[in-house]
């Protein structure tokens, strides 16, 4: 495995300033890698207008024909709501989604892996999500969650059952349970994976932001098995896939009550009402001047509220009265960076588009064509801000019906 | 004295930083500009040894200071002027008010005053100029009598009048030039002491935060023991030795302004979409107004260091290389801020944006310490007497230097900048012969040219390592095509205003314009377009718009 | 005396690194260094126990080339006691397992600990691994995402997030905790004085031999996860003009929020 420059390099410095890791300098006019530095991440190769960087990889020599299937991890939603705890999470039905596509690409079954203190007849619900395999732990022990209980409960059934494939929730929980089991079985794992493939050597393709988000990395754990990744909440879509033939395998595992050695004094649940957390909002409906009046700005909490986001203001509707400063999305006041970006009747002053334009999704209505902040969307509607914003009301809240 | 290692002196910048983020915010530096208020509450926190302890780096470590070098003092003064030049110049007050102490007091007196300031945590003022004497300080009027008592001198009574003092209202220790029997000397005054008044804080065009005040001194009494090094007559060459490195801390003032500046233009311009593309993808926008900037402000950094490493290794009289960094870093910074007011357009006009208060701040640097009119004097006496010592070769030698040093690599303009020394050693020569320099006038631009030649030759030198100073943010190729673009317009421009003057005193001066090689400097210029290309967009990166 | 071990990191400054528009991929000129934030809160807290229990002995350990030396030196003039760096041509590329191992290995060298406490996750890999990873590989209880830790006794008492809100826990000693700083947290930077003083505070570089780590166990070659590919996240906006009337352009609106998982 290593990584060389050949004899036709050109001396023109490009590999120089792309490496992330300043692991390349010129000597003579010719690419210099200093392998204590070099990572392979590739950077270099790409950018080469001659080709004279070549990266070769080692083959796995280990046989990893016994591991197959895709495991999930299922999570279970609040364990401080006793209504709640036995309540599976969204991101569990989102990874088994993704889960499913990569099993087939596999040939592979899909598992889910299922660690609770009660069953509750979890295989109707997990039917219509495409698994044909559920390892269910029923113990006791299992309530409250304890990293090191769960770790050895898993890390039994890896060892029993050899998956090729292991998927967690990048939830607090899962975020404390998968690191702990992937270091005790010495594999690769990749955290907060954006989408996940199997490549034409039948690998996982782990891809993620690095460097806050500035570059993707295509991550691969070729030498080890299972492959594990975490996946955030909101990031898979959910297909449902009804699976006829569900095969559910109980494992008795004897968990050591000893094992617990993090006792849980005190459990304080979020308060229902949060506060207001616009800087983390994960949909926002702003709205600046063009919204005319503070009686009509107000539609668009309406909005805000069916789609379950918060409301924004640029500094122009905070100066006319229309809104509380605490709103204001800006240079001087919040940057944000939702999934989704509403800009009702905001112009896009450079102080407000600073504030937003990292949004992954921005959608901006504005009369104005020349509106600056059409340079910064995604989607541009050139309208009435305050017609638009109640007609999109009175059509959601007809499809809710 | 030594500076700190690298790592100790980023982290120190680091705090500063870091306690102007949250203490120093933009609004409340606007607030305290528009209002004309010194924060004396910041001022005397950023002195708390548990939260920065500013002052301690100008005082030696056997008087409870930290002892900080030139280096140090060159790059703190550069990131306090970042902050707020007023700010910084109310540190810097201190640090040259402690300096005729620090150079000519007894070691009973720098033992007395120097702890008392370190552990104290006492602003000191430096109390020269006068209404009638700024650059001519040799016409000081303020009076030190002598007050004998059985034949014996036990202290003295000074009266006069002493104006545009920096820190004059709030400072606790002044060190006063007044003029004794036996000429100038320095006097330490306490801020208590009877017939002490500071005036009223001035209303400056910039520097606000900063007190400015005059003084009025009613037949103060000072004991003997504050007579700083116990002879009368010293103040003037206790002052001019510092000279070196003081006016290096007003030219990291005119870099840190400059920058502050600059870096505000710079991701404007990205930001600012106009015909179809922002500004910085414009070639007439980023040539003109920013990349030329850029350049002069790393050239004058580069010579900083230079000195900064060689009063660090304990060379002394260095005035006038101290004079050569003042001058140039000042009118950089003052280009860089003005431009970037033209850069900002319209919003640059307002107090939203920062530039118009640094344009402002910044003019100051061009007149405190010396105005840079002295500057253009001070540098070409100095180097006039070096041109007569060696008979003209003294610039012909660094020129065959960098000669030499061009044929191994040319990449820095080390051959450009050998023509531009070579052509100011004429123009030099070509000034002796036909007595030239009786003519203020000439000595003037002399001195100015002087300023760029030296910067230049420092610059491709310096470039021609293959590792770049820790404060350069560029790589090695942008560092280059700058030392090289600033090589061809040093050459143009001492062969074009150097000749030109010449000329116009003198009409058998003509062949001069041979001499000068002028042709050889026009031809030289090819590349410089291409170069600026690479620049502006290297400056595009490094300093990203978010 | 208890051993208060904490893990730090060097890391450019994500929020000012930036991309190359022509080929997509990073710049890494002029872009500076600090001390992940994560780790910077974490050596307050150690130093907040330190407070209260002045014969604690707080060791700051890194992984990292020669310049790491930097975030060491800070984290002396903060107030920890002593501080160590690994560096070692043997150890570069390591991912998150082999940078637990060495950090491991290292701090087993150096004396026992009685507790560990790192940072949450490092804002250039953002994987939250490294922690837990020691923790597995000593075999000692962890507790991630805390916000405040107390020593009581041989007792840790900490308050940590889970998903719905937080726990307050306890654990016997030796364990490890990872701290989650709050997003106002006002990070302390030294003074002068501090930092001048720091220039005598011992900081041990050590190699991969001295630790007795396993070579292969190291570096890339002891790294289950490689990198395989580096491009750039999405391409430039291309605005899209949605067209027609008030109706049309909502209904287009809501397709869109449908598509794209906004809405039901």
């Amino acid at each position: 495995m290593g990584i060389e420059v050949l004899s036709n390099c050109i001396g023109c410095g490009k590999c120089v300033s792309v490496c992330p890791f300043e692991a390349i300098s010129m000597v003579n006019k010719k690419a210099v890698i200093d392998l204590t530095k070099c990572t392979l991440c590739g950077s270099c190769v790409v950018v080469c207008p001659v080709k004279a960087i070549v990266i070769k990889r080692e083959v796995s020599k280990k046989d990893f024909s016994e591991y197959k299937d895709v495991w999930v991890f299922v999570e279970f939603g609040d364990e401080t709501d006793p209504l709640k705890q036995g309540e599976i999470k969204k991101v569990s039905f989102e990874l088994l989604s993704k889960g499913r596509q990569l099993a087939d690409k596999l040939k592979n079954k899909l598992c889910a892996v299922v660690l609770s203190y009660e069953n509750k007849n979890y295989e109707n619900i997990l039917k219509d999500y495409g698994v044909d395999r559920i390892y269910l732990v029923e113990d006791k022990n299992l309530l409250p969650y304890d990293t090191e209980i769960y770790s050895s409960v898993v890390i039994s059934l890896v060892n029993k059952y050899k998956p090729s494939v292991f998927l967690f929730p990048a939830t607090y929980k899962g975020r404390d349970l998968a690191p702990r089991i992937a270091s005790s079985l010495y594999v690769g794992l990749t955290a907060d994976c954006t989408a996940l493939d199997i490549n034409s050597d039948g690998l996982l393709v782990q891809s993620r932001p690095a460097f806050g988000g500035n570059i993707m990395a295509d991550i691969l754990s070729p030498n080890s098995r299972p492959q594990m990744a975490t996946v955030r909440p909101n990031v898979m879509k959910i297909e449902k896939n009804y699976r006829e033939n569900l095969e559910v395998i109980k494992e008795n595992i004897k968990i050591n009550p000893s094992l617990r050695r993090v006792k849980i004094l005190k459990r304080i649940k979020n308060p229902s009402s949060s506060s207001f957390k616009l800087e983390n909002a994960e949909i926002i409906v702003s709205g600046g001047r063009g919204m005319k009046t503070k009686e009509r700005f107000e539609v668009l909490f309406e909005l805000a509220k069916l789609l379950d986001g918060c409301v924004g203001a640029s500094r122009a509707a905070v100066d006319s009265g229309f809104i509380d400063k605490k709103h204001q999305v800006g240079q001087s006041g919040v940057t944000v960076n939702p999934r989704l970006y509403l800009a009702f009747g905001i112009s896009g002053a450079i102080q407000h588009i600073v504030g937003m334009k990292n949004s992954d999704r921005i959608i901006a209505i504005n009369k104005d064509p020349n509106a600056p902040i059409f340079g910064v969307s995604h989607y541009a509607v050139v309208g009435d801000a305050y017609e638009i914003a109640k007609k999109l009301i009175e059509k959601l809240k007809q499809s809710c019906k | 004295m030594p500076s700190f290692d690298s790592i100790t002196r980023n982290l120190m910048i680091d705090s500063l930083r870091n306690y102007a983020k949250r203490k120093l915010d933009y609004d409340f530096i606007r607030e305290k500009d528009a209002a004309n208020e010194c924060p004396l509450d910041i001022l005397r926190e950023m002195y708390d040894p548990k939260v920065l302890g500013v002052h301690l780096v100008a005082i030696p470590k056997e008087y409870g200071g930290l002892g900080g070098g030139t280096f140090d003092l060159y790059r703190i003064c550069e990131e306090l002027a970042r902050i707020d030049l007023g700010i910084a110049t109310s540190v810097f007050a201190t640090y040259l008010g402690i300096d005729p102490i620090n150079v000519g007091g007894t070691l009973e007196q720098k033992k007395r005053f120097l702890s008392r300031i370190a552990n104290e945590r006492l602003m000191v003022a430096y109390g020269a100029t006068e209404p009638d004497a700024g650059s001519d300080l040799v016409n000081l009027k303020t009076k030190a009598e002598r007050v004998v008592e059985n034949g014996k001198i036990v202290g003295y009574r000074i009266t006069g009048l002493k104006q545009w003092i920096s820190n004059g209202g709030i400072a606790d220790l002044y060190t006063i030039l007044a003029l004794a029997p036996q000429g100038p000397s320095w006097f330490v005054v306490e801020r208590n002491m009877e017939g002490f008044t500071p005036a009223h804080h001035e209303d400056k065009h910039g520097i606000r935060l900063s007190n400015t005040a005059g003084l009025s001194l009613d037949n103060v009494y000072v004991p003997f023991e504050n007579l700083i090094g116990g002879v009368e007559g010293q103040g003037l060459s206790q002052a001019q030795a510092v000279f070196g490195y003081t006016r290096l801390m007003v030219a990291a003032f005119g870099l840190g302004c400059g920058w502050a500046a600059l870096d505000t233009s710079i991701r404007y311009s990205q930001q600012r979409i106009q015909a179809g593309g922002p500004l910085s993808q414009k070639q007439g926008y980023m040539f003109k107004l920013i990349v030329p900037h850029a350049i002069n402000l790393e050239a004058a950094r580069c010579y900083i260091e230079y000195v900064a490493k060689r009063i660090d290794d304990g060379e002394h009289g260095l005035q006038t290389e101290g004079a050569i960094a003042k001058y140039f870093a000042t009118e950089s910074g003052n280009k860089a801020a003005e431009d970037s007011i033209q850069a900002l357009g319209g919003y640059g006009y307002t107090r939203d944006f920062p530039v118009e208060k640094i344009k402002r701040d910044v003019k100051i640097t061009c007149i405190y310490e010396g105005t840079n009119e002295i500057m253009e004097m001070t540098i070409y006496r100095g180097r006039w007497q070096e041109h007569l010592k060696t008979r003209g070769e003294y610039y012909m030698q660094m020129a065959k230097e960098l000669e030499e040093l061009s044929k191994k690599n040319n990449e820095t303009g080390a051959y450009e900048a050998s023509l531009a020394l070579k052509a100011l050693a004429n123009i030099l020569e070509e000034c002796r012969i036909n007595k030239l320099t009786r003519h203020q006038y000439v000595t003037f631009v002399l001195g100015r040219l002087i300023s760029m030649a030296e910067h230049s030759y420092v610059f491709s030198k310096t470039a021609m390592s293959d590792k770049l100073s820790e404060t350069v943010k560029f790589d090695l190729p942008t560092y280059r095509a700058m030392a090289r673009v600033f090589a061809k317009n040093t050459a143009l421009k001492i062969a074009i205003e150097g000749g030109s003057t010449v000329l116009g005193l003198n009409e058998s001066s003509a062949k001069v314009l041979d001499k000068i090689n002028l042709s050889e400097i026009e031809k030289r210029q090819y590349g410089i377009l291409s170069d600026m290309e690479m620049i502006s967009s290297s400056l595009v990166q490094v300093f990203k718009s978010k | 005396m208890k051993n208060i071990f904490v893990c730090i990191k060097q890391v450019p400054d994500s929020t000012e690194v930036k991309i190359n528009p022509e080929t997509g991929t990073l710049i890494r000129q002029g872009v500076p260094s600090i001390l992940n934030p994560y780790d910077h809160f974490a050596v307050v807290w150690a130093l907040k126990l330190k407070e209260k229990n002045p014969d604690f002995s707080v060791n700051v350990i890194s992984m990292g080339p020669p310049q790491a030396k930097a975030v060491i030196q800070l984290a002396l003039a903060l107030g920890c006691d002593r501080g160590y760096l690994l560096s070692d041509v043997l150890f570069a590329g390591s991912d998150t397992w082999a940078t637990s191992y060495a950090l491991s290995m290292a701090i087993k060298k150096i004396a026992k600990p009685d507790l560990i406490i790192c940072g949450m996750q490092a804002i250039d890999g953002d994987t939250a691994q490294v922690g837990p990873g020691i923790a597995a590989q000593l075999g000692i209880p962890q507790i991630t995402f805390c916000e405040e830790i107390e020593i009581d006794g041989n007792k840790l008492v900490a308050k940590k997030h889970i998903d719905d809100g937080y726990d307050l826990v306890e654990s016997i000693l030796p364990c490890l905790v990872t701290m989650s700083m709050p997003k106002d947290f006002e990070l302390p930077f030294p003074s002068f004085v501090d930092i001048a003083n720091s220039v005598s505070k011992e900081i041990t570089v050590y190699q991969a031999k001295d630790i007795g780590a396993d070579e292969n166990l190291i570096g890339l070659k002891g790294s289950p996860t490689q990198v395989s590919k580096i491009y750039p996240p999405s391409k430039d906006i291309k605005t899209v003009y949605i067209q027609g009337g008030t109706i049309e352009a909502v209904e287009k609106i809501i397709e869109i929020m449908r598509n794209e998982n906004f809405i039901k």
